[in-house]
């Protein structure tokens, strides 16, 4: 059909033409196009240049900084704001103003006042989010993304930490003295003691349980590293120990010193270093660096970073050689020299003796620094199986331990600035390196093998190998920069709590007193986040029967557990019931009981089975005997909530005492209009009686019983959980109860249910004793 | 992988083998590595046969002229199975080379009493090395 448009096909008398006079048609259109070209050319503009751009285009703040705009907009902005007759904007000191040495030095010695820093902090601070921990300001996490990136370079890569915070205390003494200082704090139960022969001759360091004196298997201290070293052919010992355990553990000492002296019993002044019976303890702060390199390549990297000095007259000149000369210390460098080559093309430190000791000088790691940050490799070779074998009795001496040694290294250490200078004054081929330059020192270091695991069944050999090294303090940077360019990735603490639990060892034990903090500040911390959501957004921990979603109720659940009402509790470290425990886990067989039974816990490693994940906190319970077989998983019933009801209508009776006071206050302030009456502020964080009353209505704190308030038994609790990436499962580091285990045990059973806090599912999971020392 | 061994009966003789004496806890290391590189493959038991296979069709269908396998202990066998299964998949495009061989492992002897040192001792295990290589290549991937 035609269109019926026009006058024709409706019977009008108009017609359309059949052709169109192009020229014609556009000059009877001419003004029309000439407006439109003009308005064009000059659009009659309102907005601003940058208020044209497209969105994605736009910045912050572009009106202020015209170099935020492209280029060719630019022009015609600064025109538009001198019209519009800007001020011109107030200029901010210039970085460099602000950033002079001594203004900044002032800065830096100002914030330390309170906090220690560690050498490598402004490193760290421009790249980490750092937390206040034990008196330190420590890395936390990385800024950029950077979880599994840690993992995987602590697997196959390598994982680069500061541990500088661990303190070494050094105890010279007779060795006799020593040890029966040590008899009071350690047993032999748990592991060698600290003068075994393995440990003596200083070869290999060690690792120690620290108690209160007389109180094992109560009053737990701490794991302490321990290395013997000889300083002037007498031996002497150095623990390094972890901060939160620093004051502890030097009170403790001290006070066992002076409780053998009668003489000089009352002394207290004398904290620092105590001169009696012959032992002197001494902490030593500021006197090492120490950095922890994890994973397979961190071999590599010692290897290209560490370039040890073969022969003794290129660094005859050295002020600290010179010293060495004074107390005839054979520095034995052609030897180690030859040593280091012999072992520097392995490709894990997993390979040589665990925890082996190599002292060596080496020169100063900024000569070997790469132009860019390239990944050490470690080159093909093969190595006959003796040097890996044998630890030279040479290997583990270092000029490093003696004291006015170390000052002098730390005296003449060349900062990065005079370093650079030195270099551009004497370097007359560029790129060419003098590594021989006497005005450069070398520097002695300490290296302190790791072997990772060692055990095929518990996790994969060689996970958590590494390196440990020592350098003197004022080299901390250079040879931290070193590592980084060559290729290691840098950590902080939540690496090394992962790392704990990848590994299946306690990170904080509850029955010391750091673990004890730890838990007061995990509790705090949680406890925060919980009340600061609306109680609507909150989770009722009494509905899903969590009795304490914060904090760990160890004594309760020994007390449920036992007959008896302990006060005091200890974590299971006896290597020989440990292991009786594994096997009778293993063959189903039976645990004879030990002593102090009813106040033990026990640290197990828990694999989750199926997906999800397993939180702190969680609870570990006994199955029945159909749990493990059936296919139906196991749900809490919902509880009642008895303080529901309560809740309420204390709110409502809160906001009716509110709206009173209120009208009070109103009428008040009509009555006496000219008199300032003084308000009696509450200090911002106290809490008042309402809000306390409330909390305890949500979370209650009086609870006597823990075992049976839920649908299975609880044994215990989980301290950490997460998805463990070397075992590609969920898995977590729990405690549970002797008298629990035992009674799992009993029934035939080597599987656990594992709820967690905000979830009413029961899991299953397999246990492991762990016993890793 | 027809590793279905009675896992209570191998702990149980594992135990006896591991103790050569009662003063000493045997601790592994990890065996000497021959060289790594893009198409060097270790097999154990532990990794996932599914993706080592997907893995090694995936080297060799992207150009690789030839992979090498490595196999230490009771992996020998999951590591024949795999070169096996590798060259069932590329239907007679590819071949297999074999090489046996023996492997030093050290163990750290872990000393439980005090007047003993630390010793080490060396075990030895068979080890296996197969390198599949093309022999033809397919058109669509040169």
């Amino acid at each position: 059909m035609e269109a019926t448009e026009f006058d024709a096909s409706l019977g009008g008398g108009e017609h359309l033409p059949n052709t169109v006079n192009s020229f014609k048609f556009v000059s009877s259109r001419s003004i029309e196009i000439a407006a439109m070209t003009e308005s064009i050319l000059k659009p009659n503009k309102t907005k601003l240049i940058f208020q044209y751009l497209p969105v994605h285009m736009r910045r912050r703040v572009m009106s202020h900084n015209c170099k935020r705009l492209p280029k060719k907009l630019r022009e015609g902005h600064m025109e538009q704001l001198k019209k519009s007759g800007l001020p011109p904007k107030q200029k901010r000191p210039s970085r460099k103003f602000r950033r002079r040495p001594t203004n900044l030095l002032e800065e830096y010695t100002k914030r330390q006042r309170r906090i220690a820093w560690l050498e490598t902090h402004i490193w760290h601070a421009k790249r980490f989010h750092m937390i206040e921990r034990w008196g330190y300001r420590l890395a936390y996490r990385p800024c950029d993304k950077a979880f599994r990136a840690c993992y995987r370079a602590s697997s196959a890569h390598c994982l680069l930490q500061d541990i500088s915070y661990c303190l070494p205390i050094r105890i010279t003494g007779p060795l006799e003295s020593i040890e029966k200082m040590f008899s009071y704090m350690t047993n032999r139960l748990c592991g060698l003691s600290i003068t075994a022969k393995a440990y003596l001759s200083g070869n290999r360091a060690g690792f120690i349980h620290m108690f209160k004196p007389g109180s094992y298997p109560f009053g737990y201290v701490g794991k302490v590293e321990f290395l013997w070293v000889h300083v002037n052919l007498t031996p002497e010992l150095i623990l390094f120990v972890h901060p939160s355990q620093v004051k502890e553990m030097e009170s403790i000492m001290v006070g066992i010193i002076s409780e053998s002296d009668p003489h000089k019993c009352d002394n207290k002044q004398m904290k620092l270093i105590s001169n009696l019976a012959g032992v002197k303890i001494q902490v030593l702060y500021e006197s090492f660096n120490r950095f922890r390199l994890t994973g397979p390549k961190s071999h590599p990297i010692l290897t290209h970073c560490l370039k040890p000095v073969n022969e003794i007259s290129t660094v005859a000149s050295n002020k600290w050689v010179c010293e060495s000369n004074k107390f005839n210390i054979d520095l034995l460098l052609k030897e180690k020299y030859d040593y280091w080559s012999n072992i520097c093309n392995l490709t894990s430190p997993s390979q040589l003796p665990a925890r082996m000791v190599i002292g060596l000088t080496v020169r100063d790691p900024r000569w070997s620094r790469p132009k860019k940050r390239t990944k050490a490799e470690s080159l093909d070779c093969n190595i006959s199986s003796e040097h890996l074998i044998k630890i030279p009795d040479f290997a583990s001496s270092s000029p490093l331990w003696y004291t006015v040694i170390n000052n002098t290294v730390k005296k003449n250490a060349i900062t990065n600035a005079k370093f650079i200078e030195h270099i551009t004054k004497t370097n007359l081929v560029p790129g060419e390196i003098n590594e021989d330059d006497p005005k450069i020192q070398s520097i002695p270091i300490v290296l302190i093998q790791l072997p990772g695991s060692q055990n095929s069944e518990y996790k994969k050999i060689g996970y958590g190998s590494g390196w440990d090294i020592i350098v003197p303090s004022g080299y901390g940077l250079a040879f931290w920069l070193t590592f980084v360019m060559f290729g290691a990735r840098s950590g902080g603490l939540r690496e090394t709590e992962h790392l704990a639990l990848e590994m299946g060892e306690c990170y904080f034990p509850p029955d010391s007193e750091s673990g004890k903090l730890e838990e007061k500040r995990m509790e705090l911390h949680l406890r925060d986040i919980y009340f600061k959501r609306p109680p609507s957004k909150r989770v009722n921990f009494i509905k899903l029967g969590i009795s304490n979603p914060f904090n760990y109720p160890w004594t309760i659940l020994l007390k449920d557990w036992s007959e008896q009402s302990p006060n005091d509790f200890f974590v299971l470290r006896d290597r020989k019931v440990i292991s009786e425990l594994q096997n009778a886990l293993r063959k189903k067989g039976t645990i004879s009981d030990i002593s102090n039974g009813d106040f033990c816990l026990v640290p197990i490693y828990l694999h989750v089975n199926g997906t999800g994940t397993v939180k702190e906190h969680a609870l570990i319970c006994v199955p029945e005997f159909g749990d493990l077989i059936s296919t139906r998983t196991i749900c809490e019933a919902q509880h009642e909530d008895p303080n529901a009801k309560i809740r309420k209508e204390r709110r409502k009776d809160h906001l009716n005492l509110l709206k009173k006071l209120r009208r009070k206050r109103l009428k008040l302030k009509k009555k006496a209009t000219t008199k300032s009456t003084k308000q009696v502020k509450r200090k911002p964080h106290e809490l008042s009686e309402y809000v306390k009353n409330m909390r305890e209505l949500w979370v209650p704190s009086n609870i006597n019983s823990v075992r049976h308030n839920c649908l299975r038994e609880v044994m215990g609790y989980v301290s950490k959980g997460a998805f463990s990436f070397t075992e590609s499962k969920c898995c977590a580091i729990g405690y549970v109860t002797f008298n629990a285990l035992k009674h799992l045990v009993d029934s035939k059973l080597n599987k656990v249910l594992v709820r967690n806090i905000n979830s009413t599912k029961y899991r299953i999971a397999n246990i492991q004793i762990i016993n890793s020392l | 992988m027809g590793d279905e061994t009675n896992p209570k009966k191998r702990n149980d003789q594992q135990d006896q083998r591991r103790k050569p004496n009662k003063n000493y806890a045997v601790k592994k290391r990890l065996p000497l590595r021959p060289r790594e590189g893009d198409n060097v493959i270790f097999v154990t038991k532990k990794t996932n046969f599914k993706a080592q296979l997907d893995k090694c069709c995936d080297l060799l269908t992207k150009g690789e002229k030839d992979i090498i396998l490595h196999g230490l202990g009771a992996a020998i066998q999951r590591c024949c199975n795999l070169a096996l299964q590798i060259e069932a998949a590329f239907c007679g495009t590819c071949q297999i080379e074999v090489n046996t061989g023996t492997v030093d492992l050290v163990d750290d002897l872990e000393p439980l009493t005090d007047d003993l040192d630390y010793g080490a001792q060396v075990r030895h295990s068979s080890s296996i090395h197969i390198r599949i290589f093309r022999t033809a290549m397919l058109g669509a991937n040169q």
